[in-house]
């Protein structure tokens, strides 16, 4: 299908190292990873149209990080920017609608997290219900506990499989060098672990991952000048459901991952890999459900979260993952997915295509 | 001789208090006096009760009705370790509850004493703290404990009559956590020359200014600076812009009488130090143009432990403030566009 000047791509993605504890501030971790990004197409600075990013400052604990980060693009003079307290898969979703408007060429999103400063058992707990869950301490693995064990008293998945899950991504993630937990391991083996919540062990949690990460989009002709083979976002769809996980009909089904999938056009055709932002082992089972993908879909080959979990940035990293598919492996058609709030709350999904 | 610091440990709190609307007012004004209520709306009843229906955006109307306090656990998980923000202190269990009466499950505590005892469909009740401890708080109820008597909670279901006005209609809430920095290694450079009593920079190779406080960065040309951009500069200056605080009272505000914070531009720099106390003369005397250098604190007593990663300005206890030099002041005209 020829490409018009409306149809927008992912030229570029750069990640910087992917680590449990950086010795940098996020200013710091994003400097070199934008700078590549934006070299990596032949671009500088000035040639970016908008810029956009997703970060929370209470990951790192410093009030207005967010205001110093825009330090890392060089914002003098004064550039167009913006900033969502969200996973950088959403700051590509506004940069995209952004490129849309037809009067600009080039956009950067970025995500960046310092996630190592605070203590995810503790920090996401205001993030809950402040009437209802935040009193009690409510934490985001006791959350996703309830949610795996509704998911085994449904009959459609095991512990055993939560392990497989674990396995499979941490093996694909050998062959990713920035993943941080990668290797063969056995399933048996890790079964034998203790509970963190019964019933999700340490493995079906992520790692804790400090990281950055960008993606350059580039509109109609400008996305072949900067790209060879560009990764055309042709469905882009994101959905919410209730704040509060027990106002959902059933826990175990991802209605929004479902709405946003059908709203990206999943369907219209075979989906050769697929990139799956899921936290906790289970989640990957949940969100494969909801997509109703093929058996032949590849599902991480990166090792997706499991193996590497900088918070803010993952999502970002499994569009960046999804377009390297198309850009440098020369696949037609792949699938990223990104999710945010308690139990899979939000879930969005972007379609990339390369030219046949 | 103090020394600089590598890590540091700080508590994030605030207070907040809400306001609770109508419809939360209830339920807690009735938690309060120990008794459990939902909402009917769109068919069912939801307990808690919300202000709107989450499946429509709906008002969820007034119909409340009573729930509990006997419930079904559903789902379940085990907290082997619980946090300081947890509210039970040993080992219990987070469970979705549906209590009776109602249609949509609750997420609460349930103290069971083991895992072994915890199962899905396994009956559960409220136990409520004593009535005189009770705030109208969702922690108003301890736990759920394994119901002695599993036959249905007497009364659930049947309607709530609201009393026209509610006695809990605020909730305070208090934010605690802990975070672990590390000092970055720009961070630990600018600790390092201020305990020796000097002021650094850096100087960008491209655009050529001069940032007083290294940050291993251009922000202007989004370049990396290394050590070999490293300068002392003078610590004097010129004061470019000034504000006179008067003191509100906050948590950890120690100035109780009108003071002054002025930004001072050192000799040869393009980056101003913020933030800066004046010494010496009153708050009043204070101007744009004016000659300042710097009053360092006696080696033995400098400290560096309050300087963050974003401290670039910031003296800590190191500098005690800056005193009038008593040259001519420079026109104010010359400063008074500057942004940085």
């Amino acid at each position: 299908m020829a490409r018009t000047e409306n149809d927008i791509a992912i030229v570029g993605f750069a990640q910087g190292e992917m680590e449990r504890r950086s010795q940098k501030t996020e200013t710091e971790m994003m400097l070199p990873v934008v700078a590549e990004a934006i070299a990596s197409v032949g671009l500088t600075k000035s040639d970016i149209g908008f810029t956009v990013s997703g970060s929370c400052d209470y990951l790192s604990g410093q009030a207005f990080s967010f205001v110093s980060n825009v330090d890392a693009y060089g914002a003098w003079p004064p550039i167009n920017e913006s900033h969502v307290e969200m996973d950088g898969a959403w700051a590509l979703y506004e940069a995209f609608v952004r490129l849309m408007q037809g009067d600009i060429d080039t956009a950067l999103a970025a995500g960046v997290g310092k996630n190592s400063n605070s203590d995810a058992s503790t920090l996401y707990t205001i993030e809950m219900d402040p009437y209802y869950l935040t009193p009690l301490g409510a934490d985001p693995w006791s959350l996703a506990a309830l949610q795996a064990r509704a998911l085994l008293d449904s009959g459609r998945a095991t512990e055993r499989d939560f392990a497989e899950v674990v396995a499979r991504n941490r093996a694909s993630a050998k062959s990713n060098p920035k993943a941080q937990v990668a290797g063969d391991f056995d399933v048996d083996e890790l079964l034998a672990a203790d509970y963190v919540r019964n019933p999700l062990r340490r493995h079906d949690l992520p790692p804790t991952t400090d990281g950055c990460a960008a993606i350059i989009l580039a509109r109609g002709k400008k996305a072949y000048e900067l790209c060879e083979r560009p990764a055309w976002i042709t469905g882009f769809d994101h959905r919410i459901e209730a704040h509060l996980p027990t106002m959902r009909a059933d826990i175990t089904r991802s209605v929004s991952t479902a709405l946003a999938a059908a709203g990206a056009g999943v369907k219209n055709g075979p989906i050769d890999v697929a990139e799956i932002y899921a936290p906790f082992s289970f989640q990957e089972l949940i969100i494969r459900d909801a997509l109703d993908l093929d058996a032949s879909t590849e599902i991480n080959p990166s090792g997706g979260a499991l193996a590497t979990n900088p918070v803010m940035v993952s999502g970002l990293i499994r569009m960046g993952e999804a377009a390297n598919q198309i850009i440098k492996n020369g696949k037609r058609r792949t699938l990223a997915h990104a999710t945010s709030g308690p139990c899979l709350q939000q879930n969005l999904v972007a379609v990339l295509e390369g030219d046949e | 001789m103090p020394d600089v610091v590598r890590e540091s440990v700080f508590n994030l709190q605030f207070p907040f208090t809400r306001s609770l609307g109508s419809t939360l007012s209830t339920f807690f004004s009735a938690l309060a006096q120990g008794q459990l209520i939902g909402v009917r709306t769109g068919g069912r009843v939801i307990a808690p009760p919300l202000e709107y229906d989450p499946d429509t955006a709906a008002d969820a109307g007034t119909d409340y009705v009573k729930v509990g306090p006997k419930g079904t656990v559903s789902s379940w998980t085990w907290v082997p370790e619980p946090t300081h923000l947890h509210t039970v202190k040993h080992p219990f269990a987070f469970a979705f509850i549906t209590l009776d009466g109602a249609d949509t499950p609750m997420i609460h505590v349930v103290d069971a004493g083991s895992e072994s005892a915890m199962a899905a469909g396994m009956r559960v009740e409220a136990k409520f703290k004593p009535t005189e401890e009770c705030a109208g708080r969702i922690d108003d109820i301890i736990a759920f404990v394994p119901a002695a008597d599993p036959s249905p909670s007497d009364g659930a279901g049947e309607p709530y009559a609201a009393p026209a006005e509610n006695a809990i209609t605020m909730l305070d809430s208090f934010c605690d956590l802990t975070y672990v920095d590390n000092t970055s290694a720009s961070t630990l450079l600018w600790m390092e020359s201020l305990l020796k009593g000097q002021i650094i920079g850096q100087v960008c190779p491209m655009c050529n200014r001069t940032y007083v406080g290294p940050r291993n960065m251009c922000c202007v040309d989004a370049i990396p600076l290394d050590e070999s951009t490293l300068v002392t500069v003078p610590d004097r200056g010129v004061v470019t812009n000034f504000t006179i605080i008067t003191p509100v009272q906050y948590p950890g505000q120690t100035e109780t009488e009108p003071f002054v914070r002025v930004s001072i531009l050192l000799e040869g720099t393009d980056a101003v130090m913020a933030q800066q106390s004046v010494l010496e003369i009153p708050a009043s005397e204070v101007r744009v143009g004016m000659h300042v250098e710097a009053v360092w604190a006696p080696e033995s007593e400098r400290d560096v432990s309050d300087i963050g990663n974003r401290g670039w300005g910031s003296g800590g206890e190191c500098i005690r403030g800056w005193r009038p030099t008593g040259q001519p002041d420079e026109p104010a005209e010359n400063f008074v566009e500057r942004m940085m």
